[in-house]
């Protein structure tokens, strides 16, 4: 062969070879060839499995002190844990699990994709091992672990929203605190007014942060209070809804606090909770796991108020959390069961127990055990947090929507958030999205 | 007898007129040598077969079949060009396809011009030499997800870049935040580290090249500029060909800088081929249009690639 010629060859061949190896997520799904019939044994097993979490290994939050007192109590069991960021989770789960291995064994999830996840065939039905044993878990996490009657997920952590502020810009500025009163709940209307004030005559650089920028969990109140829905409708939730009325008013306010600088754009959800410990930051809106960090972190004292509501609408707050799932295919359901059983369910729950920074766990009792803690109860500003946290999960908590097509709808549906934060009219996004989403959801009919 | 030496060609074959016994050692000679070549390239060539050719045919097969059902637990089922006929209906698909070709059309002679550019001034005699070639080196042995994180950081519209520029009265940026801005952001995050990449690989070609045709360019009177385009250029072709090829490739699969910074927006404007195949088989669980949309990636590729070989390439003798 003449060497230009082979030169040709072989550089086609290359670039070929290049993009090919992400391009089959598996072919020839026949047969699912995974065993439900199993049990949790009473014995332990010895046994190494592998858990997939979005948690950091070491660190404040780190997985390393729960899996030390896992391997206390279970001894013959290793776990062998492994992150991966939450933004990329989905597409490591698709490619690891459908690959049929069993790796990883457990696996971290989001619990509004238990239903797309069950329906794919990504986890293994719980109900004949787990179903008896919920009764120690708060029910609102059970039932968002389910997905037609079955349990397909065990609920680790649940979560609330607190609208966290910088009392002494707000002093500067003359403006009221948030109330922490129910009867005298803020309107999203006020605050943008407030926090353009706090900005204008308190001297803070940012007049509020959302602690999740365009996503979903977090911008979903902000619709539902105006009276234009989670989302989706129908039957399974299979009817796209985010270009009504209510969603374009709303999402206009949204970006309307990008466009007046009120929030910063381009800022992400990792950074959002720094920039307000900095102190430079007027409201800051996020989960109550914040509480803990801004008390251990924050140089100045900092006070909580509840999330506001649409002007004439109805209060509601995000909510929902991580549960662990079991790959179906996993060859040690056995162990991993074990392991899933302390974490979630036995006592207060291992996570919860073993964890110095956690998130609000699922378990009853670790619930107690959590607003107990020290950051809940030593400053002015955690027992309103805690107050605020337990009217509402009782009151206002708002799930997000229960769909199996909820990865393609939260996908596309932050791609609008983002554009409407980076200032395209929010009609335009928004009519782009449910455009996007009904044809993806085309497969699901 | 007293031995002569076997009169070879370069391809170890016995040359014309050669003697019956030398004709056997020399293919003696060829066939050890033909066993040495086997057993040096084997590895490589049985790792390309299975790890990239075999998974690329799997991936032509996969676009001749469609899911009943999702995940792992649908059903294939013969689609035979479907697959095709929904990419190629798809008014979004045929606009990242545009947008793919139109970035490649920038980014690619855009960083093999600096990265030219610069490796003629780093073979200048000059002070610090070495230490400006390790500068502009020295971001390409940085992993692209760091570098997209710190870049995204810097280009935030209240971040160091703008509050540099307004020093000099201009004003804030939008950068990835618009979608006018989104793409060129990416060429620069992505130029900032190729530069220094192809950087290397023009400077070996530069320093093969052989000194006296420049002194004799220089007393013919040729100056800097004449010299650059009818000598340097014209000895550079083998590795300017390498390094076009091999960007082509690169930044026809880019895909960090657009997952890390800008999601494929604003307003997908920064949706390319790459990045919109890793959304529809992993986020939209399309594995089978993943497929097709990949086979579509690398025809276009190779199309690109085999031009560039005959704009750049040697004639064969």
């Amino acid at each position: 062969m003449k060497r230009a010629t082979f030169l040709r060859g072989a550089a086609a061949m290359a670039a070929a070879a290049t993009v090919s190896s992400c391009s089959s997520e598996g072919s020839g799904n026949k047969s699912s060839g995974k065993s439900d019939n199993w049990e949790i044994p009473q014995k332990d097993p010895t046994a190494t499995i592998t858990v997939v979490g979005q948690r950091a290994k070491s660190g404040t939050s780190g997985m390393d002190p729960v899996l030390k007192a896992f391997h206390k109590a279970h001894p013959t069991i290793t776990v062998k844990y492994q992150q991966i960021p939450f933004k990329n989770l989905n597409s490591v789960l698709a490619s690891r699990i459908t690959d049929k291995t069993g790796n990883p064994d457990v696996f971290w999830t989001d619990q509004p994709r238990v239903a797309a996840y069950a329906t794919k065939g990504y986890l293994a039905d719980l109900t004949d091992q787990f179903g008896d044993l919920t009764s120690a878990l708060v029910p609102t996490t059970v039932d968002a672990c389910k997905f037609q009657g079955k349990l397909w997920s065990l609920p680790l952590g649940n979560s609330s929203q607190v609208l966290y502020y910088n009392p002494a810009l707000l002093e500067k500025a003359g403006v009221k605190p948030p109330s922490a009163d129910p009867a005298k709940r803020i309107t999203w209307q006020q605050l943008a007014k407030d926090a353009k004030r706090v900005q204008d005559k308190g001297g803070a650089k940012y007049g509020m942060l959302f602690g999740q920028p365009n996503r979903y969990y977090q911008l979903e109140p902000l619709p539902a209070s105006d009276g234009g829905g989670i989302g989706a409708k129908g039957k399974h939730n299979l009817t796209v809804d985010v270009n009504n009325p209510q969603w374009v008013e709303t999402m206009n306010f949204y970006g309307s606090l990008f466009d007046k600088k009120i929030s910063p754009k381009s800022i992400t959800p990792e950074q959002t909770g720094p920039t307000f410990i900095a102190g430079h930051t007027g409201y800051f809106w996020h989960t109550q796991n914040w509480v803990t960090w801004i008390t251990e972190q924050a140089k100045f004292e900092w006070g909580g108020g509840l999330t506001p509501v649409w002007e004439g609408g109805t209060p509601y707050t995000p909510t929902g959390s991580w549960g662990i799932g079991l790959n179906p295919y996993s060859k040690n359901k056995e162990a991993a069961a074990i392991f899933m059983k302390w974490l979630a369910i036995d006592g207060v729950g291992g996570f919860g127990k073993s964890m110095e920074w956690s998130i609000m766990p699922a378990n009853k009792k670790g619930v107690e055990k959590y607003l107990a803690s020290e950051p809940y109860t030593g400053s002015a500003g955690g027992k309103a947090a805690a107050k605020i946290i337990d009217y509402e999960s009782k009151n206002t908590a708002q799930a997000r929507v229960a769909t199996v097509g909820y990865v393609e709808f939260e996908t596309l549906i932050e791609e609008a958030f983002s554009d409407i934060s980076n200032g395209t009219d929010a009609k335009k996004a928004l009519d782009t999205a449910q455009q996007k989403i009904t044809s993806a959801w085309k497969k699901y009919q | 007898m007293e031995k002569v030496p076997v009169k070879t060609n370069r391809a170890g074959e016995a040359a014309p007129g050669a003697s019956p016994s030398k004709r056997t050692r020399g293919s003696r000679m060829a066939r050890s040598q033909l066993r040495t070549a086997v057993i040096f390239l084997a590895p490589a060539v049985l790792a390309i077969a299975l790890l990239r050719l075999l998974p690329f045919g799997e991936a032509v097969w996969d676009t001749l079949f469609k899911s009943e059902g999702f995940g792992v637990l649908a059903e294939e089922k013969f689609a035979g060009l479907e697959n095709y006929v929904t990419l190629f209906t798809d008014v979004s698909f045929l606009q990242t396809l545009g947008r793919t070709v139109v970035f490649n059309l920038i980014i690619n002679p855009l960083q093999i011009a600096l990265a030219m550019a610069v490796s003629v001034l780093m073979t200048r005699k000059m002070f610090g030499r070495g230490l400006w070639r390790t500068a502009v080196f020295l971001p390409s042995t940085i992993p692209l997800v760091g570098s997209s994180v710190a870049w995204g950081i810097a280009l935030r519209p209240d971040g160091p870049v703008n509050a540099l520029l307004g020093l000099f009265g201009i004003g804030s940026q939008p950068f990835f935040t618009s979608s006018h801005q989104a793409l060129a952001s990416i060429i620069l995050v992505a130029s900032w580290i190729g530069i220094g990449h192809w950087m290397i690989f023009l400077i070996g070609g530069l320093n093969s090249v052989n000194q006296e045709l420049y002194e004799a360019a220089s007393i013919d009177g040729a100056n800097g500029w004449r010299t650059f385009w009818s000598l340097t250029v014209p000895l550079m072709r083998r590795p300017l060909l390498f390094v076009l090829v091999a960007d082509t490739v690169a930044n026809f699969v880019l895909f960090v800088p657009m997952q890390m910074l800008t999601n494929g927006g604003p307003e997908n404007s920064t949706t390319v081929l790459m990045f919109d195949v890793y959304q529809r088989t992993y986020t939209f669980s399309e594995p089978h249009i993943g497929a097709a949309a990949t086979v579509v990636l690398t025809v276009i590729m190779i199309i690109i690639v085999s031009i560039q070989f005959r704009l750049l390439g040697e004639r064969d003798k």
